[in-house]
């Protein structure tokens, strides 16, 4: 085995990488001859799970299997107990043992590494994904929502499940669990929609997200006083489409990875820039997570029947959905942000009614919707508060010219804002008509894009942006 | 039989893979090699860790210890990167060792108008030598990236000109190369971090029909200034800051003025810094936009000990103006700070590295930036002015792709730019260089004084045997026994 450091980009599997399609054809023709066997398949996705930990570092091999085994024994004992008591001290270990992971993973080496070395033990992946996958499986069984499992292979395979590792979509356990158990053949459709997921996701990483990210986004947000008022508002609007198209592009490779192996994923996004409301965004964008966090987060907060509570309860639940992003003022004031827009809705929908507009107004709640997550994002993307607020500065500043928007970029932006809101025909026009075509058609499309991105685009691949949480 | 593949997609696959191999077996298709079969044992390497390995290539160690280690190295590592066979820089070592006001002017481009590098240096320096005040302050922003660590700045109604950019090119722009025409209304406003100076003096052409500009110090007046004169010259006005004071407003009473800046000043000894950066400059705005004379002037006033001169990233972009015109402008700038400052210490110092984005993704060395650093080198030995070569300082070839991706990054994405703590090191590099040369100086300074102290003490004792009763009479005894 040859030596590189933890964490190192080179070798770590990025999704947009060359050695993660090598590692996931190689896992499609190990997994598909086996699939008849349960238990043989379950161990190849096993196998294929803990590989793709240990190619980011070796630490997960220990920290992964204790984890999910501890959940599945936590799990039969829920099966098992019907006292209320021993139910609760079970759900709360597992919650308390997922947290801590998810805490000593980030924030652990952040709070006290400056003061101790020792405590300076950062991992190169965030286990966040991980922890809140895991926590469906066992407060799921704790409500009754589902039985769980005593295959403890089944639990190991479904809760480390390798593409939605990095970033999502977070994905109920007992959703994947029973699909692992049913050993269907790929139907040549499904094997062509994966393809094209796959594809597309590459296209809006490569061609979209990383060309705005490294020609314009990252320039203007490094060093917003060198950039007049307009540029940096242009900057905003290229991070919206930015981190939709990185997000989502991510996604895309993911479900059409895990489609391979004919396991469907939940989707995250849903053209959230047509969003009407805030509200309405929020079922667009990073749809798991806001699932999870009205799931898990929002349905455990007391105080369902109070008139204010609700309110607050949102405000919170966004705040700490900020600041799980990341421990900054950034992030909560982004989350503050939407928690207030979102109890403003809902107090909004409460006295006039969730009646929706028509007409030019539709559209003018679309253009205020958008602004505001645009107004958002400037805290999300900042690295610090002090650049946010220059940013704020420089475009309120309303001074020109455009000199440094690129005709290129130009075309990126108004290209990825029209792909944005293209109608959803299309794109499952496109998607089926790939899908059904022959087996050498898919080939030479898909190898086609390789190649064309590979000689359009000038940058190698970044990292996801979600996949730093 | 059962079927035990899912054909179709298996087959996609294999024919994608097949697609994508296909130009490393025909030559043809070469240009097309996108997948490297020799990269596909890539996938079964893991990250292990290394422990040889020195303390600061432990990924889990604090971004802070990380920091100040590679720093360290950093510093520590530096070649000799300055060069002064001429020991220009001895005057300005003679400053530093008099122990007065050492004052050094910084001309540079974008990083030098942030006070990024600068800044540092000047805060290394004075924290070693003392500090003798802020130093040139511009009146106003020209654009909103123009900073000066520890003055906050705030003015309205000045109409600015930036020497060889803007349309008014007499090239009456002061010492920091920007003037700035108000009227009645027109203010600016200086508030210091620190309230010991004790010296304001605000820079200013006096000329036909100039009006009037008050100072206050906390909203108490210092004075008021009439710019009118009966031709045009450089004036300045010096008022006296009131113990405690760190606010001052300057106000246009009557019109029109044509200011330059203001230099705020504690009594020392120690080190005053300016610097004198502007967007977008390169070496012709010290050698043609700014007009000689006026220029000459300007220095003559300040009295620096030091000038650094900081260009060339700009006109890295422009490779044919490096390899055609470069030297000689850079050599004219040189004639100019000579003629202004005769005997006094003149570095040039050369552009850091400028990356670019290869197509094989990799964040390489602008091509010609190595050429540019060997031109300066050049005019540098030729003129007979000291040099500092801050590419090869920082790392040499390849430097900006390692500074962007380290954690925490020292670049900006635009891979020119430093970030505050890439400007840091940047600053720690040429102050060390300055206190290396500083040491070799005393010592030498101390060698010459042995070599003097020794003849002394041979003279000496030569005349106490001259003096010792019979001396002459042994000696020649001595002579007589061989």
């Amino acid at each position: 085995m040859a030596r590189a450091p933890p964490g190192s980009i080179s070798w770590s599997l990025l999704l947009s990488s060359t050695t993660y399609f090598i590692f996931l054809v190689a896992v499609f023709f190990l997994y598909w001859p086996v699939a008849r066997s349960r238990a043989l398949a379950l161990a190849v996705i096993l196998f294929a799970n803990y590989f793709f930990y240990a190619k980011w570092d070796l630490i997960y091999l220990a920290l992964i299997p204790a984890a999910s085994t501890i959940d599945f024994l936590i799990g039969l004992g829920l099966q098992r107990h019907a006292r209320a008591p021993v139910r609760r001290a079970l759900v709360t270990a597992s919650i308390t043992m997922n947290i801590a992971l998810l805490l000593s993973a980030r924030y652990v080496p952040l709070l006290f590494g400056r003061v101790a070395p020792a405590w300076n033990w950062a991992l190169p992946l965030g286990l966040s994904f991980y922890a809140f996958q895991a926590m469906t499986y066992t407060i799921d069984i704790y409500r009754g929502d589902t039985k769980g499992t005593r295959s403890i292979l089944a639990h190991l395979a479904a809760v480390s499940f390798f593409p939605t590792i990095l970033a999502g979509p977070i994905t109920r356990v007992s959703s994947l669990i029973p699909q692992f158990e049913k050993r269907s053949m790929l139907d040549p459709v499904e094997g062509g929609r994966a393809l094209f997921l796959i594809g597309l996701g590459l296209m809006k990483k490569f061609l979209v997200a990383d060309y705005l990210a490294g020609n314009f986004v990252n320039r203007v947000f490094d060093f917003p006083n060198l950039y007049t008022g307009a540029e940096a508002l242009i900057a905003v609007y290229a991070y919206a489409l930015q981190i939709y198209y990185d997000f989502s592009g991510y996604t895309d490779i993911a479900l059409g990875s895990a489609l391979l192996l004919g396991i469907k994923l939940p989707a995250n996004f849903k053209r959230p820039y047509a969003a009407e409301n805030i509200a309405d965004f929020w079922r667009r964008w990073h749809i798991s997570l806001s699932n999870w966090l009205r799931d898990y987060l929002y349905f455990s907060l007391p105080g369902k029947r109070s008139k204010i509570l609700p309110y607050t309860n949102l405000i919170v639940t966004m705040v700490l959905g900020g600041l799980w992003h990341g421990a900054s003022w950034n992030f909560a004031v982004w989350g503050a942000l939407h928690g207030f827009a979102l109890a403003f809705v809902r107090l909004w929908q409460t006295r006039f009614g969730a009646a929706k507009a028509t007409g030019a107004w539709r559209y003018v709640n679309i253009a205020v919707t958008f602004h505001f997550v645009a107004f958002a994002w400037i805290f999300f993307r900042a690295p610090d508060f002090d650049t946010a607020m220059l940013m704020l500065a420089r475009i309120a500043s309303l001074s020109g010219p455009l000199a440094n928007i690129t005709l290129p970029l130009a075309m990126v932006i108004a290209v990825g804002a029209l792909a944005h809101f293209a109608p959803e025909k299309w794109y499952d026009w496109s998607l089926t008509a790939y899908a059904r075509a022959p087996f050498y058609a898919q080939a030479v499309v898909l190898a086609l894009l390789v190649l064309g991105l590979q000689s359009v685009v000038q940058f190698g691949a970044a990292p996801f942006i979600y996949t730093r949480f | 039989m059962k079927q035990r593949l899912p054909i179709p997609t298996a087959l996609a696959l294999l024919t994608f893979c097949g697609i994508l191999l296909l130009p490393q077996i025909v030559p043809a298709l070469k240009n097309l090699r996108s997948l490297d079969p020799q990269r596909i044992p890539e996938v079964t390497q893991f990250p292990l860790r290394d422990g040889s390995g020195e303390a600061s290539s432990d990924p889990l160690a604090s971004p802070a210890v990380m920091e100040e280690q590679r720093t360290k190295r950093l510093v520590m590592a530096a070649p000799k990167n300055l060069i002064d066979p001429a020991h220009v820089l001895d005057s300005f070592y003679a400053s530093l060792l008099e122990g007065g006001t050492t004052t050094i002017l910084h001309y540079g481009d974008s990083p030098t108008t942030a006070d990024l590098i600068t800044a540092d240096a000047r805060n290394m320096l004075q924290q070693e030598y003392g500090n003798a005040g802020t130093g040139f302050v511009l009146m106003a922003r020209p654009w909103a990236w123009y900073n000066h660590r520890g003055v906050e700045m705030s003015a309205s109604n000045w109409k600015i000109d930036i020497a060889g950019i803007s349309e008014l090119r007499d090239g009456l722009n002061g010492l920091g190369g920007v003037s700035f025409q108000g009227a009645p209304g027109a203010v600016a406003n200086w508030k210091l971090k620190d309230s010991t100076h004790t010296d304001l003096e605000v820079a200013y052409l006096a000329q036909p029909g100039g009006g009037e500009f008050t100072i206050s110090a906390e909203d108490e007046p210092l004075g008021t200034i009439s710019t009118s004169a009966e031709e045009r010259i450089p004036a300045f006005a010096h008022f006296a800051i009131p113990a405690g004071a760190s606010h001052f407003e300057l106000r246009v009473t009557q019109g029109p003025v044509r200011l330059y800046g203001a230099d705020f000043r504690k009594p020392g000894p120690g080190i005053v810094y300016s610097s004198l950066g502007i967007n977008g400059a390169n070496v012709t705005l010290l050698s043609h936009a700014l007009n000689g004379q006026h220029w000459t002037g300007q220095l003559r006033h300040y009295k620096p000990d030091l000038v650094i001169v900081n260009y060339g990233t700009n006109e890295s972009g422009f490779p044919k103006f490096i390899d055609s015109t470069w030297g000689r402008e850079m050599r004219e700038v040189v004639r100019r700070l000579r003629t202004a400052l005769p005997g006094v210490a003149v570095l040039l110092m050369s552009p850091m590295d400028r990356g670019e984005k290869k197509e094989t993704g990799e964040i390489d060395t602008l091509a010609s930036i190595p050429r540019l650093v060997s031109t300066e080198q050049k005019v540098a030995l030729e003129t007979g002015v000291a040099f500092f070569n801050t590419f090869e300082a920082m790392g040499g070839q390849g430097t900006m792709g390692r500074w962007y991706q380290s954690e925490p990054r020292l670049v900006g994405a635009d891979y020119i730019h430093p970030m505050p703590a890439g400007a840091k090191i940047v600053g720690q590099l040429l102050v060390a260089a300055l206190r290396e040369g500083f040491r070799h100086y005393k010592m030498e300074g101390l060698k010459e004084k042995i070599v003097q102290l020794d003849a002394e003490a041979a003279e000496t004792r030569r005349r106490a045997a001259m003096l010792r009763p019979g001396a002459g009479e042994s000696a020649n005894n001595t002579t007589f026994k061989r």
